[in-house]
This record gives structure tokens, sequence and C-alpha cells, in this order.
């Protein structure tokens, strides 16, 4: 500890005879550089929270993703409170425009579309979200095995995740949820969560090979660490970002091909989802007859949701592979060295 | 080789299991299409009239005895006879809606994977710039927008606000397919929408894709070897980083075209085009089990010889492949 403190003051005696040198005539000072850069000091807070965090928080667009999806799930979770009719009942006249008495219109049966939409919200989120998550625990638990465990386990695990892989998912929901009869929302999350693994089960085997080398993991070994420890208190926590990248996919994944399923007829035409608002409405002829508020509000939550997810995804890239990260804040740089007529092939 | 013959091993493996649960999943759920047709005739058959019809649907002796028969059936392509329409051979139905997909989906596949790999080239060498910035985000947003409502507002856009495109089909009804230039130009007019709404929706992963990989290799040393060469721009653009970024490309591609036939279900539903896609789910509905198993059959077989394609492809593109290093 103590000749670390010792070498500290010694690493900063350079930094002084750099700066002696007298800036040339004209030069902007290190302020001026900042601002045309737009480059902001960190704020305080920043530096409380991990490296990964401060790495999302400092990409706006992941930011307002997350605060999108943050309203969409407040709304969804206040949806009996805020809805003002019952989603599953007749609430008015057929395809009444939207207004004052009902904010979205109503649809072909009289349903409101304001109430459905929440309620459908919930249901969607719901299933998106869960089947994410168990797709990705999944996922994760079948790669870091193979990973870890290698010999025997490995290769039987890597088969199976390999026949995920290559059978064609959709399709074989199609099929499964065409034999049961009514596939419910949950039914349809069940399903897509058992079909959606492969992926995820995929980049963690690969990266529990790259991590399970390393000195730490060795170290952790030799005192005599139980395996589930190591995995659980030292592999785990050093693939987060790929876990939560993994759930994020796996979460637009899901969502999408609920509504998908929905749509085409396959899903339980009596629950209320935003697949099933968008069946309805093409059934009822929709957008035929000019009823667009009954279309566009589901369509609209869909493609919203699966936008501000991306958005997440591109900010928990930009942690596990800094060189995109580079990229998108090396791109100020250029710009800025373009205006000034100097070269930019250094970056 | 030897890696080649593992994956070819594994491949037949899996096609195993593809096949078996193909088999199992219609027997486990309740309901046979006997039954059904019972039913659907309010009980005017009579027993050996069922037992006959068992026999042609295969669903005569033990499950053992099914399933052999079931494999033996396979191996000489025969799918059966389908339940629905039903003197017609599911092998005919199936090939006339392979074709269309073939088609439709092939012409899609190959035009977002151009689109989207030319521009995620240019992304990722003005990586930061402003294209970069602004499309990278908004294409792969493109790709989590629903297929559904895609189709939904094109075809609202063009067929019903402006009518500039056709409401749906192939081709005209009245027109009869056949090698000439005014079919050629029926057709395509009719796939312009179906192949737009497919697309849309999938050019921002080719984008993203190439994007990523490429922005990884355009600072490994052999670029910058070549910019201290002093060669042209384009030259380093096109032959050093986006020959070598595209590699991985190549084998999703690979892929995509494996699961061409899985049909564009919602584009061929919204756009009523006779697609794979729109029979497997009529199908569906009327519970056609022969059509519904062999599009399954006809769909892993293509996936995975696309896959032992890439597997191929990737050996002769990658040289670390042949000798084995990897796996």
């Amino acid at each position: 500890m103590s000749h670390l403190t010792e070498t500290a003051p010694a690493a900063a005696t350079p930094m002084p005879a750099k700066a002696t040198a007298p800036p040339p005539a004209g030069a902007p000072s290190p302020e001026e550089l900042m601002a045309e850069l737009r480059i902001k000091p960190r704020p305080q807070i920043f530096r409380k929270v991990p490296p990964s965090w401060q790495t999302f928080l400092s990409n706006k667009a992941g930011v307002a993703g997350l605060l999108i999806l943050a309203v969409f799930i407040v709304a969804a979770l206040l949806a009996p409170v805020i809805s003002p009719y019952d989603p599953y009942r007749r609430a008015g006249k057929p395809h009444v425009q939207p207004g004052v008495e009902h904010f979205l219109g109503t649809s072909r049966q009289g349903k409101d579309i304001f109430s459905q939409l929440l309620e459908g919200g919930r249901t969607s989120l719901t299933v998106g979200f869960v089947a994410g998550l168990s797709a990705t625990l999944i996922g994760v638990a079948i790669g870091i095995s193979a990973g870890y465990f290698s010999g025997k386990t490995d290769e039987i695990l890597t088969f199976f995740v390999n026949v995920s892989l290559v059978l064609p998912a959709l399709p074989l929901i199609i099929v499964f949820a065409s034999f049961v009869e009514e596939a419910s929302p949950t039914v349809i999350g069940l399903v897509l969560a058992f079909t959606g693994w492969g992926w995820s089960a995929r980049t963690i085997r690969t990266q529990t090979l790259a991590i399970k080398n390393r000195e730490f993991i060795l170290a952790a070994e030799l005192m005599g660490e139980s395996k589930w420890r190591i995995v659980l208190r030292e592999i785990l926590p050093n693939m987060s970002s790929f876990v939560v990248g993994g759930f994020v996919l796996a979460t637009i994944y899901a969502i999408l091909a609920e509504a998908g399923l929905e749509f085409i007829g396959l899903g339980s035409p009596s629950s209320v989802t935003w697949g099933t608002m968008l069946y309805w409405a093409q059934r009822a002829q929709a957008l035929q007859t000019g009823a667009w508020w009954e279309v566009w509000p589901p369509a609209f939550a869909i493609m919203i949701t699966g936008a501000a997810l991306v958005l997440v995804n591109f900010a928990v890239d930009e942690i596990t592979s800094p060189q995109l990260r580079a990229a998108r804040l090396g791109g100020r740089i250029r710009r800025f060295l373009k205006r000034r007529g100097r070269s930019v092939d250094v970056f | 080789m030897r890696f080649l013959l593992r994956r070819l091993g594994f491949y037949l493996a899996a096609f195993f299991v593809a096949i078996t649960l193909n088999f199992f999943i219609p027997r486990l759920m309740p309901g046979d299409p006997t039954t059904r047709i019972f039913l659907a005739l309010r009980g005017k058959l009579r027993p050996d009239q069922m037992d006959s019809l068992r026999k042609a649907y295969g669903l005569e002796g033990s499950l053992l005895d099914q399933y052999l028969a079931y494999l033996w059936k396979l191996a000489h392509f025969d799918f059966g006879v389908s339940t629905v329409n039903f003197p017609e051979p599911t092998a005919s139905l199936l090939f006339y809606a392979a074709g269309w997909t073939l088609f439709l989906v092939g012409v899609a596949t190959a035009l977002s994977f151009v689109i989207g790999v030319s521009m995620g080239i240019y992304a990722a060498w003005h990586r930061g710039g402003f294209f970069d910035s602004f499309f990278t985000p908004i294409n792969v947003m493109m790709n989590a927008f629903t297929p559904a409502v895609v189709a939904l507002l094109l075809w609202y856009g063009f067929t019903m606000e402006w009518t500039v495109f056709p409401l749906g089909r192939a081709h005209d009804i009245n027109l009869v397919p056949a090698w000439d230039l005014q079919s050629a130009a029926n057709i395509v007019w009719h796939a312009v929408l179906p192949v737009a709404s497919i697309v849309l929706v999938s050019f921002g992963a080719w984008h993203l894709g190439m994007r990523n990989t490429m922005i990884n290799l355009v600072n490994e040393d052999f670029v910058v070897l070549a910019k201290a060469k002093g060669l042209s721009d384009r030259r380093i653009r096109y032959r050093y980083a986006a020959r070598n970024a595209i590699l991985p490309q190549i084998t999703s591609l690979a892929l995509s075209i494996g699961y061409i036939f899985g049909g564009a279900f919602i584009a061929e539903i919204v756009f009523n085009y006779p697609g794979l896609g729109k029979f497997t789910l009529n199908a569906i509905q009327t519970r056609d089990y022969s059509f519904i198993q062999a599009q399954l059959i006809l769909l892993t077989a293509s996936v995975l010889i696309a896959n032992l394609a890439s597997d191929i492809l990737n050996v002769i593109f990658d040289p670390r492949l042949r000798t084995g290093s990897r796996h």
C-alpha cells in the first residue's frame, strides 16, 4: 500500500513539464475546445454508480428508451385505476370517433379503445417481459453450465443449444399454438420462453469459455470455493451486460412474436392484448371503413415499445463492446477535425 | 474435412429430432383428424370407413408401427393426402405455395441484404457521422416495428388512400401465369407492396450487423497499414474492411435463405398472397395435419441444408477453420 502513495506524486511531476510549452497564438483554451466539442463535465452523481451504469447513463438515447418504457409500464400497472371503462365489455356504440366520451373512440364491438390499450399493454408487456426473462434465465443457466463444466456436460448441452438454434422457432410456435385450443397469452409466453433461449445460451457459453481461464477464477478455485459459488459470484457478475443485452433482445422478440401470432389469429380472441386488438381491427375491416382509431393506437404502442427497447439495447451494446461507444463519441472529434480542415484518418 | 463431417453428423441428428417431434406433437395433442372428419359428417361414417380413413392417414397400429411407416413414407417424399382439399396430394399444394414464397421472400431477402449491408458499410466508414447517428437507430427501430403494423400501413396507404398498387394476390385473377413479359410485369407489380413490407422490417438487422462488425475491424492493424501504404479510400473500405466484415453476414444470409420456406405469414395474409404462410395458416385453422407436417419438414430440411452451406462457405473463406482449431 505504501509504495503506491509514494509513486503518486512522482507520476504527477512530468505533467507541469509538458504544460510549460507556451500555447500557440490563437489556440483555443480548453474551455472553448470543450464547448466546440460539446463536452460537458460529468455530473457528480455519475461517480456514485458503477462504471457500466455510467456508460449507460451517458447514452441519451438509451436513457430515453428507458424512460419511454417506464411510462408504458406505469400506465400498464395503473390500468385498472385509469381505465375509464371495462376493456372486456361494450362501453358505447360501435365505432364512435375519438372525443370527450371515448378518448380514443370505440371498436366495432363498442369497446373503449383507450381502456383496451391500457389493458392490452398490461398483458403484452407482462408476456413480453416474463417470456424474455425466462428465456434469458434458461439461456444463462445452460450457457454457463456448458461453458464452465466442460467435457460431457458441455457436449450434451451444446447439442441442445444447437438444435434449438437450428430448428425454426416461429413456425414451431405457430404449429404448437395451433395444437392447443385457444392459445392464451400465458401459453404463448411459455412457448416463446421455451423457444427463445438459444442465442443467449450461445453468447453466454462463449463468454464463460473466455472468462474461465482468467487468473481470478483460478484463484477462487485454488482457494477451494465451491463450483456453484464460482459460477454465481465470480463468473455471472462479469457477464451482466451480456445477460441484460440478451434479456432486452429476448423481450423484443417475445413482444413482436406475441403480437404477430395474435394478429394472424392464433391467439385467444377473447383476451385483450395489443395483438388481439389488431386482430379484431383487421377483422372488423376498420381501415376500409375509416375507423383508423381502432388500428393505430395498438399499432403505435407496439412500435414505440419496440423502438424504446432497441434504444436500450444500443446503450447496453456499448457497454459490451467499447469499440461501438468509441465510434459514437469519436464522431464528434472527427467532425471537429473536419471543421478545422485537419485529417480525420487518425480515428 | 473432419469439421464438415462432424457438422453433417450434427445436422442429420437435428433433422431426426425434428421429424420425431413432428411425428409426436400432433399425436400427443387431443383429437385426431379422423375424429374431426367423423364429427364433421355428424356420425354418418360406418366403423369400417373410419378404419380405412385411419389407415389413409397412417393412424393404424401401435405407435412404433406408425412411426416406422411415417419414416418410410418420408423417405419416399410421400406427404400423404391433404385432409381438407381431399383428393389433392399434399405435396402438389406444398410445392405450388413454396414457389410463390420462394419468389416473394427470396426477392425480399436479397433486397434487404443488399440495402442493409451497403448502409452498414457506409455507416461504419463514417461512424459517428450524421448518417450513422441518425439512420442506424432508425433502421434498427424499424426492425422492431411489427411486420403486421408495417404491412397494414403500406396496404392502407398504397391500396386504399392512393390506389397505386393492387389490393392483393400474386397476379390478376384472369391472368394465367406464363413466361412472358406481360405476366412478369403483372407479377412484379403485385409483389411490390408485400416485398416492401418484408424489406422494411428486415434490412435494419443487416445494417446493424455489418456496421458493428466493420467498426471492430477499421482500427485493426491491417487497415492502418493499408492507410499508411497510401491505398485509396475506396480500396481500403471495400477490399480490406468490408471484405472481412461481410463474412459473418454471409453466414446469416445462408441461414435466412433457409428460413425462406417459413413463409412470410403476415405479409402473405395482409396481401392475400398464395405462399406457404397463408397456406399453413389455412391448414392450421382447418386442422390439415398432413400439410402442417409436410411444411415443417420442408422448412427444417431447408434450414439444415442452409446451415450446412454456411459451414462450407465458412471453411472456404476462413482458413482458421480448416485446421480445426475452433469448434
